[in-house]
């Protein structure tokens, strides 16, 4: 009792027991539920794949943190965590290098590179799943629930995602309580809204994190859906839908949350989910991709040193009047104190030195203006030089006749549409396809570039058909038919008679078209290609978008 | 409840190993006894005896000159020496020893009982600074200078039991026992104050307190007096967090309770306030609760003011485990103690003996992941892992838009990291580093 207690901490004596060891525990805790009801939905591949992502991303860290020296920091768990988030946003169908390309991303260029743990501003996991989601297949691949792929081998049958209809603005074909209990496409760890409901619920009662971001988000979301439902769909159910659709859970309960990429001032907190919410919406309703979670998480983690600074803590003991009021002052202030400053131009003459000649100073300023100005004015002269000669040796008149022509069929073909645009269809015996769109973008049909056999050789010709599969006109590109025994089949008259006709044209009976006389074979030729076109065209796809089949 | 202040901790309160145990005086009073001169805020005492002088339970052995407050002998004996002696608040200082001989006589020239119904606000300063009441919450501030200063110029009285630091339970104890003295001393404060009203606010882990006491008020009819339960965090305790909580105004930067028309009295103090004027007594006594998983028998005691701690210590048993850390005033905000040789002074409330088990191991601080837990925890609205990142980049520009001045050191950042950074003193240095800079300019 005589020793003497020196202070080993200075006050707070008290410490709360958690640690940052024991926080990345808890996600992976909190993490265990999906997981468990991946693999039940996918089969014990998931299993293979979060093994693989997280030794990999340990792998990494600890090789990064070796090769330059740095105190070894996989005992905090961060890595484990990122390789577990990483997996369970992939297909389960996924090849198992994608992982380790995503986690090699996540930590090394993401987190790594910029001073490791906290001082990354970007969700590593995040970051590697979406590098990976560029890949092409990978992502437009969703192995069916129940399908239960073996740990090895993968023979996936794409089945599509819920988010592909929502969408377009229609439900999905899974009922909600399957939505909610995960047996549906989607992510490894996204399917399943109730297993994430229980680790948001985890991570809430182990205070790991604050409700703020997850509740701002997710009511952005719903309150933007309200607004936003479609006709004949009840706001409940779209709301549902929108809200358990994708990854929206996952990313607002393990992405959006994660500390070291998210503000650290609770009305910061607030705005970063509301913005996430806002752009998920947006991106949701007018990208080509049918999700955004992703990418509004990481367009967000780029805003948080603004959002930081905007929500800084009121000063203690200044009202919310005085403190706007203080806020105002010093924008004006500083605004006030922007000035402008004329640009002065160097224009001082050399005087000559000593054992120069009177003009030799003018020289060595030339000399070294050329030094700064020589390279731009090089480039320069390329750049013209090349313009010039492209413009030279091309045939300007030849390509304006080109498209000129071009142009003239397509509004032969389809006098309603104002642009066409060429589809990617292929379609046996259509040359190409071209998608004719009215001036406000609605789709009005397609132009088809068929060929067919003339009396003296091959017919070249453009029929229009519109959605309900009626020609809207046929223009002739180009033929060999020659006098006035083949061209008689092709004028303006002959060609107008197409138009409205629908099915398969024949030369007798229901649907018939008589032939032009004294160019017979001419005639028939037409009708052949005006069929074909009709043809191809009732085979496409009705609804005539492209279906790109993706969540996030 | 209508307010409450923003951000706060919920450390493990752990005051039911003393809670249950009634003050008990000591049975065997200290030989030695060491009055520190310097018991309040703004500096040391003049003594008033010399050495060999006789001395009597309430005798003033040091007066008020230009600083100090006025010191009384705690028991009868003799002064042996006036010398150099530990004081708990770390180093040396003069202090006035008294060898004990355990016949407690008391002082003859009694101040005379004053009448609740014809107090005037001179007679009660004079009073309480003859008895040298001083804060006793911590701050030591004169109390005879706060009431001169805020007797007009208020609308609320604040009785602060709220006892928000862990472990300690003298403040509950007094409120439960001797709850009708504070109750009647609080009336004369806020009928010398000329308040609208006094508020004993208490944290709701306090019932059975908080029931005696409305028990009293049903009884008496308390006129302005109320008591307030509120939600238990920490630092309600702290004075800016008390007013926000009753009154829901913020005392404005640098300001003081004044502007908000509140001033804060320590439940301690408003007793010993009752006692000078009611009874005639000077303040000699006080509550201490000595605790923690180290102690035998944790317990509350009501001990002169100058027993040393050991004494205290010894009272209740010793140690029955190795400690590794000795506290004085609560672990949140507590000193660590040096030397167990130091008094009891007007300001000690708790002796808290921490055991290894008891608190987190000391591991070394790690990098902050940004968790924002900080931000979310400081009761004055700062930002300390910012400040902290400023730091670091000796940015003495951006140090300065941070009102580091605004910091109370209530140590919630540093409870909650869960890095271990230890943000209070980050705040600290940041806060020199500006003075610093500032000065260079």
């Amino acid at each position: 009792m005589n020793a003497i207690y020196a202070p080993k901490r200075l006050p707070p004596q008290l410490r709360q027991s958690s640690t940052t060891r024991a926080m990345m525990l808890d996600v992976i805790v909190a993490l265990t539920p999906a997981l468990g009801m991946a693999v039940f939905f996918f089969g014990p591949r998931v299993l293979t794949l979060c093994a693989v992502s997280v030794a990999s991303s340990v792998a990494f860290e600890l090789l990064y943190r070796l090769l330059t020296r740095q105190s070894l920091s996989i005992g905090d768990l961060s890595a484990c965590v990122t390789g577990l988030l990483l997996a369970l946003s992939l297909p389960a169908s996924a090849p198992l290098w994608v992982p380790v390309m995503g986690t090699g991303f996540a930590i090394i260029v993401v987190k790594q590179f910029y001073g490791g743990l906290g001082r990354n501003f970007m969700n590593p996991a995040l970051a590697g799943r979406m590098l990976a989601g560029t890949l092409p297949l990978l992502m437009t691949t969703w192995p069916q629930p129940m399908q239960r792929l073996s740990s090895a081998a993968v023979d996936a049958v794409s089945a599509a995602t819920p988010m592909s209809y929502l969408h377009e603005g229609v439900l999905p074909s899974v009922s909600l309580d399957f939505m909610f209990l995960g047996r549906r496409g989607g992510c490894i760890g996204e399917v399943s809204a109730f297993m994430l409901l229980l680790g948001l619920g985890y991570l809430l009662l182990r205070r790991v994190i604050s409700a703020r971001i997850p509740l701002s988000y997710l009511g952005t979301v719903a309150a933007v859906a309200l607004l936003a439902a479609p006709e004949g769909i009840s706001p409940p159910v779209w709301i549902a839908y929108q809200l358990m659709g994708g990854g929206l859970l996952i990313g607002a309960v393990f992405f959006a949350t994660d500390p070291a990429t998210s503000p650290v001032t609770p009305r910061g907190q607030v705005m970063y989910g509301v913005g996430c919410g806002l752009l998920t919406v947006l991106l949701r309703s007018y990208s080509s991709y049918p999700e955004g979670v992703g990418w509004a998480i990481l367009t967000m983690n780029c805003a948080v040193w603004l959002l930081d600074r905007l929500g800084l803590p009121r000063r203690f003991g200044i009202g919310n009047f005085a403190a706007t009021r203080a806020a105002l002052g010093r924008g004006l202030r500083n605004l006030s104190e922007i000035k402008f400053v004329r640009p002065r131009l160097n224009l001082h003459i050399p005087r000559p030195r000593e054992g120069q000649a009177p003009g030799e100073a003018y020289l060595d300023l030339l000399r070294s203006g050329l030094k700064t100005a020589g390279p731009l004015a090089a480039v320069f002269a390329v750049t013209c030089g090349v313009i010039f000669g492209v413009h030279r040796f091309t045939d300007l008149n030849t390509a304006r006749a080109e498209i000129q022509a071009q142009h003239e069929i397509l509004t032969q073909a389809m006098p309603q549409a104002a642009v066409g645009a060429e589809t990617p269809y292929r379609a046996a015996g259509a040359m190409s396809i071209i998608a004719g769109y009215d001036a406000d973008g609605h789709l009005l049909g397609y132009c088809v570039e068929v060929q067919s056999q003339g009396f003296a050789g091959p017919i070249t010709m453009t029929v229009g058909v519109d959605l309900n599969g009626a020609v809207t006109g046929v223009a002739i590109n180009s033929h060999s038919e020659t006098g006035r025994v083949g061209t008689e089949a092709m004028t303006p008259g002959a060609l107008a008679r197409y138009v409205g006709r629908s099915g398969t044209i024949r030369t007798s009976g229901p649907n018939s078209m008589d032939a032009v006389s004294g160019a017979t074979a001419t005639s028939k030729a037409i009708t052949a290609g005006v069929n074909r076109a009709l043809n191809i065209v009732a085979n496409l796809d009705t609804a005539g978008e492209i279906n790109y089949e993706d969540t996030q | 409840m209508a307010h409450s202040f923003f951000g706060g901790v919920y450390p493990a309160t752990r005051k039911g190993i003393t809670r249950r145990k009634p003050m008990a005086r000591l049975s065997q009073t200290s030989k030695e006894i060491v009055i520190p001169l310097v018991m309040c805020a703004d500096g040391p005492a003049t003594p008033m005896v010399r050495p060999g002088d006789p001395v009597t339970v309430g005798q003033p052995i040091a007066r008020r000159g230009e600083t100090g407050a006025a010191a009384h002998a705690s028991v009868s004996g003799r002064v042996s020496a006036i010398e150099n002696r530990p004081h708990p608040w770390g180093g040396l200082s003069p202090a006035i020893v008294i060898q004990n001989d355990d016949r407690s006589e008391p002082y003859s020239g009694h101040m005379p009982p004053m009448d609740l119904r014809r107090l005037t606000l001179e007679q009660v300063v004079e009073r309480v600074a003859a008895a040298g009441v001083v804060g006793m919450g911590g701050g030591c501030f004169p109390t005879w200078e706060k009431i001169a200063r805020s007797a007009g110029r208020i609308d609320t009285l604040i009785v602060n039991a709220a006892e928000c630091e862990p472990y300690v339970t003298s403040d509950y104890r007094l409120l439960l026992e001797r709850g009708e003295r504070i109750l009647r001393g609080a009336q004369a404060l806020s009928q010398c104050l000329q308040c609208e009203r006094a508020v004993v606010v208490t944290e709701g882990d306090k019932l059975n307190a908080v029931e005696a006491v409305e028990r009293r008020l049903r009884r008496q009819g308390g006129g302005r007096v109320q008591i307030l339960p509120v939600r238990t965090c920490y630092p309600l305790g702290a004075e800016k967090q008390i007013i926000q909580t009753v009154t829901g105004r913020e005392v404005p930067p640098g300001g003081s309770p004044l502007d908000v028309k509140c001033a804060v009295f320590n439940v301690a103090t408003v007793y010993a306030v009752h006692d000078a004027l009611f009874m005639g007594r000077p303040l000699t006594h006080r509550a201490v609760t000595v605790t923690g998983g180290a102690v035998t028998r944790p317990r509350n005691l009501w001990v002169p003011i100058g027993t040393p701690l050991r004494h205290l210590l010894e009272t209740c048993g010793g140690l029955r485990e190795e400690t590794d850390r000795m506290l004085i005033g609560g672990p949140m905000m507590g000193v660590a103690l040096t030397n167990l040789d130091a008094p009891v002074t007007k300001d000690t409330n708790s002796l808290v003996c921490l055991t290894s088990w008891e608190h987190k191991p000391d591991i070394p601080p790690g990098v902050c992941i940004r968790c924002g837990k900080c931000v979310a925890a400081c009761p004055m609205h700062l930002a300390p892992t910012i400040i902290r990142r400023a730091l670091e980049d000796q940015d003495l520009e951006k140090l300065a838009r941070y009102h580091l001045e605004d910091c109370n050191a209530c140590g919630c950042c540093s409870f909650i990291c869960p890095a271990q950074i230890p943000l209070v003193e980050t705040v600290a240095s940041a806060s020199l580093l500006l003075k610093r800079g500032v000065a260079k300019q």
